[in-house]
C-alpha cells in the first residue's frame, strides 16, 4: 500500500524524552519535515519545519521557552498558536497577529509524541494501550520503505506466537508494541514500547536496541537491492495574500470571543485579577506584549484591559481591574457583579503599545494598575533573556498587585511605595538618566504620571520615539464645539461634522465601517491618515511629534481647526 | 604579516612575551576547534589568515615549510610549531587549562579522549570531505563521504543516547566536556553543508546543544548559537 500524503492516521514522531526544554527536535512524517519543541509550560508544538519568512528550517532556531525564534531574521512564533509575535525589522514593531505558522495536531501519550498529517481523525490510543505503564525503547531509524519495516518486524515473531498486526503500521510482539513512523517513501523509524517497567531498564534497552539494529541492517541490505522509491512530494502552501500584506486601515471591528471567568481573586488592595479562558479549553489568539482586549460588560459598556500574560501563554488571559469607587460603571460592574464561571465576550487582542526587543536598555515604569501591560512586557523580555528594569510606583504596599508574578522574574525590579509627587519625579529622573542610543522607556499609569515621565524624559534628552506610553483613559475635557467638513478621499464622500458629534460617529452614520475601541482618544484603534487640513488633536494616544506632523488623527475625539479636513479613508 | 589580536586583550600586544599565532582559515572546522578551545580557556592568540580557498595557500612553499603535510591548522607558541588539530587541542589543554578538565591526566580518560580524536579525524574524512566536494570544488566521492558520515553519526547517536540514559552528557566518561567533544563538534555541526542531514540523530543533536552552551563558546560561519538553557 503506497503512502498517502493525506493519511489521517496518528503516528508517533518522537519520544517524550527527545524534547528537553529549550531544544528543537527535527522530525518528519509522510514526507513533511517537522520542527518539534516543548515550551517551558510543558506544551509540545509540532510545526512545519519552515519559517514563513524565508523558508529556513525552524529546527535550527532557538527555543526561547515560550516562543521559537528563527535563526535567520529573528521572527518569533508563540507557543501553541504558532502566531508570529515579533518581526525585528518591522518598522512598527507590530506584525499582523494573523501570521501563523503551519502546525500539526499533537498528543503526548505513553512516553511518545504523536502527530498526524491532518485533523481528520481524533486521537485514539492503540488497542490495549490503557491501564498499562509503557516503557519506550530507543527509536531506530531505518532507510527502508515503511511497509517493508512492518513486514520485517512481523518476521521477528517466533513461529508459535505470530505477530499481531495493529492498525496504523503497528506490530504487537508479545509484551512489546512496535510502531513504524512513515518518515517518507523510503524511510521509517521504529518506535517500540514495552508493557510495564523492566526489572533492569538498561539491559532491556540494550537488548532491544541490538535486536532492532540487526533488523535495520537486514532491511537496509534488502532495500539497497531494490530501486529507491520516489520520495513523497508534499505541497508547501503559500501564505495567503491576505496574510502576507498589512491589513487595510478599515478593518471591521473584530469578532468577539466568548470566554469564561476561570478565576477571580484579589491581587492586591483595590486590584482584582480575572483569568479568562476559552469555554472549550482551546487556546486563545496570539497577542504581543502590551496588547489589550475589549471586555463587553453585562451592562453594555465596553472597556479595555491590558493582558498581563507572558509569551506563548494562551491557555487563558489574565487582566487586572482597578476597584474604583468613582468608576463610571465599567470596572465596578466587573468587580461587583461578575463571578467565577460567568461568561463574557471579549475582542481579539490588539496592540497599540508595542515593545521593541532590540533596545540596548529597556526601562518599564508603572504607576498603580498601569503595571498590567508592563508585567506582560517584562515576562517577554525575561523569557528572551533580555535585560530590563521595571519600576513600580504605588501609594501603599498593600496596593502592589501581581507580586508573586513579579517575584519569579529575573530582571531588575524595584518597587517604590508611598512617594510624594516630587519624590516620584526625582526617582524617575534618577532611573532614566541621560538618553543614550537605543534606550527605550515604557510608561503606563495615571495621566498625571505619564505627563510627568514624558516631561522628565524629554528634559533628559530622550526623544519622543524612545518614550512609549499608554493611557488608561483620556482625562482631558473634549471640546466638541467646532463644526467642519470632512472629505473622505478613498470613499469619495464629503460629510459635515456638526458641533457635538464626532468624526467617527458621522462616518458611521454615513455607512462606513470604521474600527474603534475606547472612543475617548486613548487606545489608538481609530487612527486615520490625514491628507489635508489642520487637526485639532484632543487625544492622549499620539505623542507630540506625531501630533505636530499633522499626518494622522484619532477620529473619536479630535476635530478640525479649519473648515475642512481631508482624510485617507 | 597580518596578525590581528584576539578581542579581549584590548588590542594591547605585548611584544616581549611569546605569543600564540594560529594559522587559520575562517571557514575551516579544524581551525575553528582551536579558536573554540582557546576562547573557552581564555587564551589570547593572534591569527595569521591562510587562503585555503580559493588560493590553496596551504600548499604554498612558505606554508609547507611550516607544515610539510600541507594541512591547516598550524599553531605557533613561542618557538614551538605544532600541526594537527587533535594534537594541538591536547597541547593547549595540557598547557593552558588550569582546571585540568579538558584533557585529564587519568590514563583511562586519556585513552578515551584519543579514541574520539581519531573519530574526529574520520568525521573530517567523511562529513568535511562531502562539504569540500559540494562547496569548494574538491573531487571527492560525495556519496561515499556521506555514507561514511552517516555510519559514524549513527554510532555517535547510539553512544550519546545510552550516555543520556546513564547520566553521561559528553562523549567521554567524566561529568564535564573534554577535547573529545571539541574535536568531534565542528564537522558534525557543518554536516548539512555536505548534504548530510542530522534528522535521524536526535541524541547527537541534543549533544550539539550542550556543546553550544559551554561557557566561552564562540560561533563560526554555519554554526549557530543554541540560546540559553532554562533557568
Amino acid at each position: 500500500m503506497p503512502l498517502s500524503l493525506s493519511d489521517p492516521t496518528w503516528y508517533p514522531i518522537a519520544s517524550s524524552e527527545d524534547l528537553p526544554f529549550r531544544h528543537v527536535y527535527q522530525g518528519q512524517l509522510l514526507g513533511r519535515e517537522l520542527a518539534v519543541w516543548r515550551a517551558d509550560d510543558g506544551n509540545v508544538n509540532v510545526w512545519e519545519n519552515r519559517c514563513l519568512h524565508r523558508g529556513v528550517r525552524l529546527s535550527i532556531g532557538i527555543n526561547e521557552g515560550q516562543e521559537l525564534k528563527c535563526q535567520y531574521h529573528g521572527w518569533r512564533y508563540a507557543n501553541q498558536s504558532a502566531g508570529c509575535t515579533y518581526i525585528p525589522a518591522h518598522p512598527a514593531d507590530a506584525p499582523s497577529r494573523r501570521i501563523e505558522n503551519r502546525k500539526y495536531p499533537v498528543r503526548e501519550a505513553f512516553g511518545l509524541i504523536w502527530s498526524a498529517a491532518n485533523d481528520d481523525q481524533p486521537f485514539a490510543p492503540f488497542d490495549g494501550a490503557q491501564g498499562e505503564d509503557w516503557f519506550p525503547l530507543r527509536p531506530m531509524p531505518v532507510d527502508a520503505a515503511p511497509e517493508d519495516v512492518v513486514a520485517g518486524l512481523a518476521r521477528l515473531a517466533p513461529d508459535d506466537q505470530p505477530a499481531d498486526l495493529l492498525p496504523g503500521m503497528a506490530v504487537r510482539l508479545g509484551a512489546a508494541v512496535f510502531f513504524v513512523q512513515p518518515v517518507d517513501a523510503g524511510r521509517a523509524v521504529i518506535r517500540g514500547l514495552l508493557a510495564g517497567q523492566p526489572h533492569d531498564a538498561m539491559a532491556a534497552l540494550r537488548h532491544h536496541n541490538e535486536t532492532l539494529t540487526k533488523l535495520r541492517d537486514r532491511l537496509e541490505r534488502a532495500a539497497a537491492r531494490k530501486p529507491a522509491p520516489e520520495p513523497l512530494q508534499p505541497v508547501f502552501e503559500k501564505v495567503s495574500a491576505e496574510l502576507s500584506t498589512m491589513p487595510d486601515i478599515a478593518v471591521p471591528r473584530g469578532n468577539t470571543i466568548t470566554v469564561v471567568v476561570k478565576r477571580k481573586w484579589k491581587s492586591a488592595e483595590g486590584v482584582i485579577g480575572f483569568e479568562l479562558a476559552d469555554r472549550d479549553g482551546r487556546y486563545l489568539p496570539t497577542f504581543q506584549p502590551g496588547a489589550h482586549i475589549d471586555v463587553h460588560l453585562p451592562n453594555g459598556l465596553v472597556r479595555q484591559y491590558s493582558l498581563t500574560n507572558g509569551p506563548g501563554d494562551l491557555n487563558s488571559y489574565v487582566i487586572g481591574v482597578k476597584q474604583e469607587s468613582a468608576s463610571k460603571g465599567g470596572s465596578k460592574v466587573l468587580v461587583e457583579t461578575v463571578r467565577e464561571g460567568d461568561v463574557l465576550a471579549i475582542s481579539e487582542p490588539r496592540n497599540n503599545f508595542p515593545l521593541r526587543r532590540d533596545a540596548t536598555r529597556t526601562v518599564l515604569i508603572a504607576g498603580g494598575i498601569g503595571i498590567t501591560p508592563l508585567l506582560s512586557m517584562a515576562r517577554f523580555l525575561d523569557k528572551s533573556s533580555l535585560k530590563y528594569e521595571l519600576h513600580y510606583f504605588t501609594r501603599q504596599s498593600e496596593r502592589l498587585a501581581f507580586s508573586s508574578e513579579l517575584d519569579v522574574l529575573h530582571g531588575s525590579i524595584d518597587r517604590h511605595v508611598g512617594l510624594g509627587r516630587e519624590a516620584i519625579t526625582a526617582k524617575v529622573a534618577e532611573v532614566l538618566g541621560p538618553y543614550q542610543f537605543a534606550n527605550h522607556v515604557y510608561i503606563c499609569g495615571p495621566g498625571t504620571m505619564l505627563e510627568m515621565v514624558q516631561q522628565t524624559a524629554s528634559a533628559l534628552g530622550w526623544p519622543d520615539e524612545a518614550i512609549h506610553f499608554e493611557y488608561f483613559q483620556n482625562d482631558k475635557v473634549i471640546d466638541a464645539s467646532s463644526a467642519f467638513d470632512v472629505e473622505l478621499a478613498r470613499s469619495a464622500m464629503t460629510l459635515h461634522v456638526p458641533a457635538g458629534r464626532t468624526i467617527l460617529e458621522t462616518m458611521r452614520e454615513a455607512g462606513l465601517t470604521v474600527p474603534s475601541s475606547c472612543e475617548q482618544g486613548a487606545c489608538g484603534t481609530c487612527l486615520t491618515g490625514v491628507i489635508e487640513g489642520e487637526v485639532d488633536h484632543q487625544d492622549v494616544y499620539l505623542n507630540k511629534t506625531e501630533k505636530a506632523s499633522n499626518t494622522c488623527i484619532m477620529t473619536c475625539v479630535s476635530r478640525a481647526k479649519g473648515p475642512r479636513l481631508v482624510l485617507d479613508i | 604579516m597580518d596578525c590581528p589580536v584576539k578581542p579581549g586583550n584590548d588590542g594591547q600586544q605585548n611584544f616581549g612575551e611569546p605569543m600564540i599565532t594560529l594559522y587559520d582559515f575562517e571557514l575551516s572546522g579544524n581551525c575553528y576547534k582551536l579558536r573554540l578551545l582557546m576562547n573557552i580557556l581564555d587564551v589570547a592568540y593572534g591569527i595569521h589568515p591562510v587562503d585555503f580557498f580559493p588560493g590553496r595557500e596551504h600548499k604554498s612553499d612558505w606554508f609547507l615549510r611550516l607544515n610539510p603535510f600541507g594541512q591547516l591548522p598550524v599553531l605557533q607558541d613561542g618557538e614551538l610549531t605544532l600541526s594537527d588539530s587533535g594534537a594541538i587541542l591536547a597541547y593547549l589543554a595540557k598547557k593552558y587549562d588550569t582546571s585540568g578538565q579538558w584533557f585529564p591526566d587519568d590514563p583511562a580518560v586519556t585513552a578515551e579522549i584519543l579514541r574520539w580524536h581519531a573519530v574526529a579525524d574520520d568525521i573530517t574524512a567523511t562529513s568535511s570531505a562531502a562539504r569540500l566536494a559540494l562547496g569548494y570544488g574538491y573531487n571527492f566521492d560525495i556519496e561515499k563521504s556521506r555514507k561514511g558520515a552517516h555510519r559514524i553519526f549513527r554510532l555517535m547517536d547510539e553512544h550519546l543516547w545510552f550516555g543520556e540514559k546513564s547520566g553521561r552528557d559528553w562523549l567521554c566518561a567524566p561529568s564535564h566536556p573534554t577535547t573529545a567533544d571539541i574535536a568531534c563538534f565542528p564537522y558534525v555541526m557543518l554536516s548539512e553543508e555536505g548534504g548530510i542531514s542530522r534528522q535521524d540523530y536526535p541524541a547527537l543533536r541534543r549533544w550539539t546543544d550542550r556543546v553550544r552552551r559551554v561557557p566561552g563558546f564562540v560561533v563560526m560561519s554555519g554554526i549557530f548559537p543554541a540560546g540559553p538553557a532554562k533557568t
